[in-house]
């Protein structure tokens, strides 16, 4: 830190108690503003008052709009997370949280978006999957965790298109595998570049830049052969692991490693 | 709970700060707990109120600033929008027109401005009301008065 900026921070206590959030008084943490009027406060306390005004209001339809407290002008949404070149929206009537739809497994699962790809692939052996043929094989969870998995994602209820538009591309892939691999004609790392490339192009529209994660995330469900329920916990299992041995950083080899038995291969 | 009672420090410093401020408005917040406060205030000028000094009480909720303070006249007062006996007070701020942004002592100024401005069609005070409705100002400007001196105002001895 340099002179100047010390002398900045010096002045700003006094420079931010001129400008302070309408709500708390104090000055503003996490920068927010109504996208109509442009008035400042802290996110949380905007977002609070905005989960207020919504539940206020007795109809089941939640209105769309917020009622700015300092000059009354009705916004559609707050903008925050401004960092210089990007920022976030947070609509209104967008409390996922408080929708029937969004149980605490879709934020769970939002949150592993949200963090880094882990060493989950250690835990399952995804070129095994591409080896051994299992995506001929479909899995008759992967509607049911998709639809979870986009619905956590978009933050939306009705995702039955998009799931049933990647399923449909999935379904085909499988399909031409199965005539290829009786002909012997692909290598497992090729089907798997091809298989990656084609749900991302049938994906992409709707996540963007969420897709190569959600790509990867598919592969690892696929390739576990594991219920919801039961990846939920493998995946829940590996990460209080995970955090337990980080000071030690150590590889043992954990027991679930070989969630593939050879009794349960090939197709049924 | 930690928020209502930070902001409320807030704004009682503020008003420590700025004694001088607002010469209408005296705000006192209650010595062993921040969410009573008492507020005196001013009859505004060229109203029957002129001249007397009210009395307020307030009771801060928990949720505060999410959800407005209660506000009563302690002082007696005659106006349509008071109710004669408790002191309640009808005013749309103080209910669903309530915004986070409003202070104690931006609900004290709203308060004088309905004394200067009352509204005979919503009353909490029906006679006030009825005179006001009926036309009768003068009628209803010597009740108030006569209020004001009996209640308001010091007691000549």
């Amino acid at each position: 830190m340099n002179g100047d900026e010390k002398e900045t921070s010096e002045s700003s206590p006094l420079r931010l108690d001129l400008d302070p959030c309408p709500i708390c008084l104090r000055p503003v943490n996490e920068e927010a503003f109504l996208d109509e009027c442009f008035h400042k406060f802290c996110y949380s306390c905007i977002a609070q008052w905005m989960k207020i005004v919504s539940g206020k209001s007795k109809s089941s339809h939640q209105p769309s709009t917020l009622r700015c407290p300092m000059c009354k002008r009705e916004s559609s949404c707050i903008i925050h997370s401004y960092d210089g070149r990007s920022f976030k929206k947070h609509y209104v009537n967008d409390c996922y949280e408080d929708r029937s739809f969004f149980s605490s497994s879709h934020k769970q699962r939002l949150q592993c978006y949200y963090s880094e790809p882990g060493s989950f692939e250690d835990v399952i052996d995804v070129l095994r999957y591409w080896k051994f043929n299992k995506y001929s094989q479909p899995s008759r969870w992967l509607e049911g965790w998709m639809t979870r998995e986009i619905q956590a994602l978009l933050q939306e209820e009705d995702v039955e298109i998009i799931v049933h538009h990647i399923l449909g591309v999935i379904d085909s892939f499988s399909k031409r595998g199965e005539e290829q691999r009786r002909r012997q004609t692909s290598a497992p790392e090729a089907k798997r570049s091809e298989f990656k490339t084609l749900v991302s192009n049938a994906a992409r529209p709707f996540l963007t830049a969420r897709t190569d994660r959600f790509v990867h995330e598919l592969e690892l469900f696929l390739a576990s052969g594991l219920s919801i329920q039961g990846y939920d916990e493998v995946y829940l299992q590996h990460m209080s692991q995970k955090a337990e041995e980080q000071p030690q950083s150590s590889t043992a080899p954990i027991p679930f490693l070989h969630i593939f038995d050879d009794d349960s291969d090939g197709p049924g | 709970m930690q928020a209502s009672r930070a902001r409320l420090f807030k704004e009682l410093k503020e008003v420590q700060r700025e004694k001088s401020a607002d010469p209408d408005i005296k705000l006192i917040c209650d010595d062993s707990n921040i969410f009573k406060w008492t507020a005196l205030i001013k009859g505004p000028t060229e109203t029957p109120y002129e001249g007397g000094v009210f009395q307020l009480a307030f009771a801060v909720p928990e949720q505060y600033p999410l959800q407005p303070p209660q506000v009563r006249f302690l002082t007696k007062i005659f106006h349509p929008n008071v109710h004669f006996k408790t002191g309640e007070i009808c005013l749309d701020i103080l209910k669903n027109a309530w915004s986070p942004a409003w202070t104690l002592q931006s609900v004290c100024r709203a308060i004088i401005a309905l004394m200067a401005h009352p509204e005979a069609d919503s009353p909490l005070n029906c006679d006030s009301g009825n005179l006001l409705r009926s036309g009768d100002n003068r009628g209803f400007n010597s009740m108030a008065r006569m209020y004001t001196r009996l209640a308001a105002m010091p007691k000549k001895s």
